[in-house]
């Protein structure tokens, strides 16, 4: 840790730094400059949970596997593998002469290694769910629980420098997803060894893999990426320098936008979405994301334990409207839970998604006066959300909703977000706007949240549940599992414990010149794709 | 004098410590915590990355490492940002805050005295209306109105200047130094039009004028420290203001600085880096609210006598 007094005879010289950093390759046409929003939380590739955070750590660090601008799985430091036919064991082969952005030698070990400072408790990581809950990986639960220190017991091994195994104890169709840069970085153990965790924002220490390196660090201000001569594929690396700034106002990012400072934005204002699609249509880049929103109804409210009418109030939400007429963010209505990610998974039957909004307003009205209430009993209700500009759109059209077509009294009590996360836990709600981005672009990833074995507070009791997501688990590959899915997905939506609302969009500007920027749903767009015109 | 600043500063660190003591508890009152999420992490790790941060000691406890850390001028990590230490979030970010609060103070004052000056030398004249208006305006006009505008203005439409950011070095701190300075440089502006134009009224000032004595030198030599002594009692709080006060301005040109550490830290609850900018910010307020009754005493003898 540094000491204040270091930091304070260094601010002199940082002032003077300040005003001098123009001199740094900035804004010249060899760079890409990207908006990330909020400043990143961590540029430790095994400690950070953050997306925006993701794209710079996908251009330093390359997992087994990569995502192409459209964010199918390709080959990434592995160029092949395969899976055993029960679907527990994955191996993956490297490519052969890989290197550290140092020209170290890169082998399967390294990966290894990464998982396994993920897992480490002194590590102090969130990201170890991801192989102990995610994918279930031998041993993983036990490191991560600080039960062994035994780094044997982990199901991931490098038999040899170019081979890398994976086991687990159910087989996982979706392990693909989660071996690439964001889960799967590996560690360069000797620079790490050295620094700790500092080298990973030390531009002079440290070392990656990926199709760039950190140059620059510069805290709630920027990240500046050089292209890193020792990639594999640096040959087709086009753009020289990557510059992720921070753009937290999002009215000052479309300025910069526009002023040419950025060349890719974080978001749009919802207030100037419309004027800019009229005006800049190929500039104005909108695609579903893996941030579902949904309603989840509390089920120890004795109104609310009654599914009539927690069924009347789901019916009586027009998605369309709510979405293309009030939010007017672009999300995209859905009837659905774990549907609308992976155009392969088809989901349940969902008899809502059918229907005429007349005739799911029609029903509504006659489930919410099977259960006692009309205009002399209306029910009374109120949303939790936070106070974001979405938010509290979203949910004063749905209070409008359920007043207008039932005539309940329904308030919206918005709050700051750390509030609104703990409220959830607290039980002191009716309805809460509720909201779960997947891990990957899959139904999996959300069905599994669900599970009332996962406890994840809503009360719900459903051994049914559990079993069918076991069922579904023991299928090794997606052909045979989505159908279980589909079978559990259906006793959950049946019981409506939730009424799902959209799926949010990725909301970028892009400037024309730039190249091979695609529509990711999981939001991975590595600048290695990329080119400037 | 020496014992009115050994005073001053006794004082200021009680006010200090109480500040701080006050911020630490109140904090911890809000709902949510650093690491609340809407994701199920195994209570296993979710206990580490607590213990990691102390947060599962009683508060009492947290509070003492807090102020133990304090003494060896440690403030310990940012939880929300994981890569840096409180110490290392504050030394990046306030040269920037000290960079664009020191030109505006100094620009202010330059423009507010001298618009102030000539208002009051010029009293009902046309440049007494214009520094009267430009005054309402300063005053008047939020900034985030004015931010925007002078960027649509000066870096949309004129090209001059870059919209945000630090990239262009001294040119990307042009705008924000000006919003900053301009609601001071109305009050700077007014308070010295009124206060030149009492002083003018005084007896010394009669006297020197009736012995014979230019205009000009009465000016100088008798009238600017009187007319100064409530500017610069202004300046003292105004420069903390400022340096403290940037937040919205750092975040509508996106400089790097410290208040939007501020911000950021409160509402992802990052409880030792809140605490670090309090103690700081506390720190320079009290620092120079000091320094404006120091040279006020030496300024003003009256002040001085009265010690």
């Amino acid at each position: 840790m540094t000491g204040l007094r270091k930091g304070l005879g260094a601010w002199l010289a940082g002032a003077a730094m300040a005003l001098a950093l123009a001199a740094g390759p900035a804004l010249a046409d060899d760079t890409l400059d990207r908006g990330i929003g909020s400043e990143w939380s961590s540029l430790d590739p095994q400690v950070n949970f953050d997306a925006a955070a993701g794209w710079i750590l996908a251009d330093a660090y390359e997992g087994l596997v990569t995502f192409d601008p459209d964010g199918a799985i390709i080959p990434g430091a592995a160029e092949r593998w395969e899976a055993s036919a029960d679907g527990k064991t994955y191996t993956f082969h490297l490519r052969e002469g890989l290197k550290w952005s140092n020209g170290d030698p890169l082998v399967a070990q390294d990966f290894v290694n990464g998982v396994l400072r993920t897992l480490d408790p002194a590590t102090v990581s969130e990201k170890g769910y991801y192989f102990y809950s995610t994918i279930k990986v031998k041993g993983a639960a036990a490191l991560a629980n600080g039960e062994t220190t035994d780094p044997s017991v982990l199901g991931i091994t490098a038999p040899d420098d170019r081979t890398l195994v994976i086991e687990m104890e159910t087989p996982a169709p979706h392990i693909l997803d989660l071996v690439g840069a964001f889960q799967f970085a590996p560690l360069h153990s000797p620079s790490f060894q050295a620094g700790g965790a500092g080298v990973f924002i030390d531009p002079a220490k440290v070392v990656s893999n990926g199709a760039y390196v950190i140059r620059e660090v510069v805290p709630q201000s920027h990240v500046l990426l050089e292209k890193n001569p020792n990639y594999w594929d640096a040959a087709n690396v086009k753009i020289p320098f990557v510059k992720y700034h921070v753009t937290e106002d999002v009215g000052t990012e479309l300025k910069r936008y526009q002023a040419g400072e950025i060349d890719i934005t974080y978001d749009i204002p919802l207030a100037d979405l419309e004027r800019l699609k009229a005006e800049t249509p190929d500039e104005v880049r909108i695609f579903p994301s893996t941030f579902l929103i949904y309603y989840s109804f509390n089920l120890s409210n004795p109104d609310l334990a009654n599914i009539d009418l927690r069924r009347a109030l789901s019916l009586a939400l027009d998605r369309d409207t709510l979405e293309n007429r009030i939010v007017k963010g672009g999300a995209t209505p859905t009837f659905s839970y774990g549907g609308g990610f992976d155009p392969d998974y088809d989901g349940p039957a969902i008899a809502e998604a059918t229907m005429t909004q007349a005739d799911r307003e029609a029903l509504a009205k006659e489930l919410y006066a099977k259960a006692g209430y009309g205009p002399d009993n209306p029910l009374k209700l109120s949303i939790a959300t936070t106070v974001a500009e979405v938010n509290i759109r979203r949910a004063q059209g749905a209070a409008l909703m359920w007043k207008k077509v039932l005539g309940a009294d329904v308030t919206v009590n918005s709050m700051e977000r750390k509030a609104w996360l703990d409220l959830f836990y607290t039980d002191d709600w009716t309805i809460f706007a509720d909201n779960l981005v997947g891990d990957f672009a899959g139904p999996e990833t959300f069905l599994s949240y669900m599970r009332p074995s996962a406890e994840p507070g809503y009360d719900w009791v459903k051994p049914e549940y559990d079993a069918a997501m076991d069922a579904a688990a023991e299928q090794p590959d997606k052909s045979t599992r989505y159908p279980e899915l589909a079978k559990a997905e259906k006793i959950l939506l049946d019981d409506y414990i939730f009424a799902p609302i959209a799926i949010e969009p990725y909301r970028h500007l892009v400037k024309p010149n730039v190249r091979g920027f695609g529509t990711s749903a999981a939001g991975y767009h590595n600048s290695q794709w990329m080119a400037l015109e | 004098m020496l014992r009115f600043v050994g005073k001053r500063l006794w004082h200021g660190g009680l006010t200090l410590a109480a500040l701080v003591t006050l911020t630490f508890f109140v904090m911890r009152l809000a709902p949510g915590g650093p690491f609340s999420r809407n994701r199920k992490i195994s209570p296993e790790v979710q206990a580490n990355i607590e213990a990691a941060f102390h947060l599962d000691e009683p508060l009492w406890m947290q509070f003492g490492r807090f102020v133990w850390g304090v003494l060896r001028l440690d403030l310990g990590p940012s939880t929300r940002h994981r890569d840096y230490s409180v110490n290392d979030l504050i030394a990046s970010g306030l040269p920037y805050s000290l960079t664009i609060g020191l030109w505006a103070v100094v620009i202010a004052t330059l423009v507010g005295v001298a618009l102030g000056l000539a208002g009051a030398l010029r009293r009902n004249s046309a440049t007494d209306y214009l520094a009267g208006l430009v005054g309402v305006i300063g005053i008047a006009i939020p900034i985030f109105v004015i931010g925007p505008v002078l960027q649509a203005t000066f870096a949309l439409r004129l090209d001059w200047l870059p919209v945000g950011g630090i990239g262009e070095g001294w040119r990307s701190l042009i705008l924000p130094v000006i919003v900053l300075a301009l609601p001071n440089i109305a009050y700077i502006s007014r308070l010295t039009r009124t206060s030149m134009i009492e002083t003018l009224r005084e007896n010394h000032v009669r006297t020197a004028r009736a012995k014979g004595i230019g205009w000009r030198r009465v000016l100088w030599r008798h009238t600017l420290t009187g007319t100064l002594l409530p500017v610069i009692a202004y300046l003292g709080p105004a420069t903390a203001a400022i340096i403290t006060g940037s937040i919205l301005i750092e975040t509508i040109f996106a400089v790097p600085g410290i208040g939007r550490h501020f911000v950021d830290a409160a509402l992802n609850r990052d409880y030792p880096l809140v605490m670090g900018i309090t103690l700081l910010y506390g720190a320079i307020l009290i620092l120079l609210n000091i320094a404006t009754d120091v040279i006020r005493a030496i300024l003003d003898p009256r002040i001085r006598n009265e010690r």
